[in-house]
């Protein structure tokens, strides 16, 4: 969302109160949807569901090119399009809805650096084994990301993205990187996370934040997706904090709402809803 | 270890160990784990053993690009300036780390590489420190690098927009810098009273905005203007790199009486005698090539042409020229 754009949102949306029909755009989420889209659309649900504000999901085929910024989940509320959580979360703040309020100058410090710590390192170790693994690319990556489309567009869209992708690993520096040190930078940062959550039931004692929902996001899915080796999943499952932390925030968040829909649990496939 | 790891790093400048974030991280890093290293300080990335700087040449390891791969190196060869921090302290040093990655460093490319203004002072630099055939293109090879480098990362946007690419990044470097100096507050460095890696991060990052000497410097007026992080960096300047803040003083003290346009001095003197060189010479060329070689010849023909008792016809016109010119 462009910055002219969004001073002008806030400003004007700050009066209005958050609307019934606010919808949330993703993917498909049975077919098409990757691990690193699918653990963002998590977070901005988790993050709407502890803010309390009602979303309903909504699975497009083009979600990625509906964005504003080309990149998924974006929220659809009132005549305002909004994507990612960093700027939904400014969006809701200016409606008077904010998870953070409770917390001092240090605090939040801590938060926003630890926010980017798993924006930096899971985010990125996602999107590397999504499409730089050679394995993970042809079996899971190409096909799901292109499902939708038919010969030839199909090829020339998932390796459009996969090129794309291949180059920011470069830029960032990644891209000598071998699965192996991927695998351990994943390790790392679910390392960090651990100490810092300890034994609190949320990252800043008794309330969830932003950062919490974040987490969760990114480790639910991670726990639940299949991928082409169970490594990443086991590495994640023996943090026992962390674990914990997953299941209680799927208890308190999901649960209620989707007693009917399906039975989820951890051992379940790549379909989250 | 037997003998040092050799380091190649850029060369400083504005008082500083280096011009280039990575490289101050790793020198500063060294210099907190007391890791003896052999320096290079060179203006030319192609002679490093990976082609690009920071490099350190290991005995055991090849060679290393990346400073968080440097640093880990350096910590297995138990130079580690982390070993008394807590389990809770090296994960905040990773969020932090993170922090400045996603938040500080585009901006940081932005103000050195793509703000017209400052990109002018950066090129110019890099020029006057690259050897002679690579300074005419490693300036423009190296902003188009980061040009792309800042493209991939903040996803598809173009990236000459302007103004509002800049404001956006601003602002996040603006929250970045404050969260850091929240974090600092009245400490000496971020965790008690010895640096860590963290302190060489911020360290690294944020004494470039600080020192260098740029047009347009909003960044640098805003750390200006938090007292505690700009004495963080002077501190560890003052502490860990004592002789290369003293010789800009030395440079600096010659110069103050003469007033402000001394330091262009030597360049301005140059830059004259140049001109007139290349103008005289560009005068000669136009001489030789219309008339003054034609009466070199006329004036050995004449010669020639003379020690007849009769004067040909063509020898007269000739002379004429040569009054003429």
């Amino acid at each position: 969302m462009s910055l002219a754009a969004e001073a002008f949102v806030s400003q004007i949306s700050a009066a209005d109160p958050w609307p019934e029909n606010a919808t949330l755009y993703q993917p498909l989420g049975e077919d098409q949807i990757l691990l690193s889209d699918c653990a963002s659309s998590l977070a901005v649900q988790a993050y709407l569901r502890m803010c309390n504000l009602p979303v309903q999901v909504c699975c497009r085929p083009n979600a990625e090119y509906m964005s504003p910024s080309g990149k998924v989940p974006f929220v659809h509320v009132g005549n305002q399009v909004v994507s990612e959580l960093g700027p939904i979360v400014q969006f809701t703040k200016a409606k008077g809805h904010s998870l953070s309020d409770g917390l001092d100058d240090i605090q939040r410090a801590e938060m926003k650096a630890y926010m980017e710590l798993v924006n930096n390192m899971l985010l990125t170790a996602e999107l590397y084994i999504q499409w730089c693994d050679y394995n993970t690319a042809a079996e899971i990556s190409r096909p799901r990301y292109s499902s939708p489309y038919s010969w030839p567009l199909n090829h020339i869209l998932a390796y459009q993205k996969q090129w794309e992708v291949r180059r920011k690993m470069t830029a960032i520096g990644w891209a000598g990187k071998s699965l192996e040190q991927v695998y351990e930078d994943v390790s790392q940062c679910c390392q960090a996370l651990s100490q810092r959550l300890g034994t609190q039931p949320y990252f800043f004692n008794k309330q969830p934040t932003e950062l919490d929902a974040l987490v969760f996001g990114h480790l639910f899915t991670l726990l639940t997706t299949r991928l082409t080796s169970d490594e990443l999943r086991e590495k994640v499952k023996s943090y026992s904090n962390l674990l914990a932390f997953c299941r209680r925030i799927e208890q308190s968040y999901f649960e209620d709402s989707q007693a009917g829909s399906s039975s989820r649990g951890f051992s379940k496939g790549p379909s989250l809803f | 270890m037997a003998a040092p790891a050799e380091l190649y790093c850029w060369e400083g400048d504005w008082g500083l160990p280096s011009v280039n974030t990575e490289c101050l991280i790793v020198l500063a890093y060294a210099k907190f784990s007391g890791a003896p290293l052999k320096l290079h300080k060179i203006g030319n990335p192609w002679r490093s053993p990976t082609g690009s700087l920071p490099a350190l040449k290991t005995s055991e390891n090849g060679s290393l690009s990346r400073p968080c791969d440097i640093i880990t190196y350096l910590r297995k060869q138990k130079y580690n300036a982390d070993f008394d921090l807590s389990a809770r302290e090296g994960a905040d040093t990773l969020a932090f780390i993170s922090l400045l990655e996603e938040k500080l460093m585009p901006a940081l490319v932005y103000a050195l590489w793509i703000d017209p203004k400052n990109y002018v002072e950066t090129r110019r630099w890099h020029a006057e420190h690259a050897p002679f055939p690579l300074n005419f293109f490693l300036p423009g090879r190296m902003q188009r690098e980061q040009l792309e480098r800042l493209r991939l990362v903040k996803g598809d946007k173009d990236l000459m927009g302007g103004e509002e690419l800049e404001t956006e990044l601003y602002r996040d470097a603006v929250e970045c810098i404050n969260l850091l100096s929240q974090r600092l507050g009245s400490n000496k460095f971020f965790f008690g009273d010895s640096p860590s890696s963290l302190d060489a991060f911020v360290f690294g990052y944020m004494v470039p905005i600080l020192k260098r000497k740029l047009p347009s410097g909003k960044l640098q007026q805003h750390i200006k203007s938090l007292d505690n992080l700009s004495h963080f960096c002077s501190n560890i300047l003052l502490l860990y790199f004592p002789t290369d803040g003293r010789e800009t003083f030395n440079r600096k003290v010659p110069s103050h009486p003469e007033g402000g346009d001394t330091d262009n001095e030597p360049w301005k003197r140059r830059k004259q005698i140049l001109s007139v060189v290349v103008g005289l010479g560009a005068m000669l060329c136009y001489a030789l090539l219309t008339g003054i070689v034609a009466i070199q010849h006329v004036q050995q023909e004449s010669i020639e042409h003379r020690s007849p008792s009769l004067r040909s016809l063509s020898s007269h016109e000739e002379e004429e020229e040569e009054e003429e010119g």
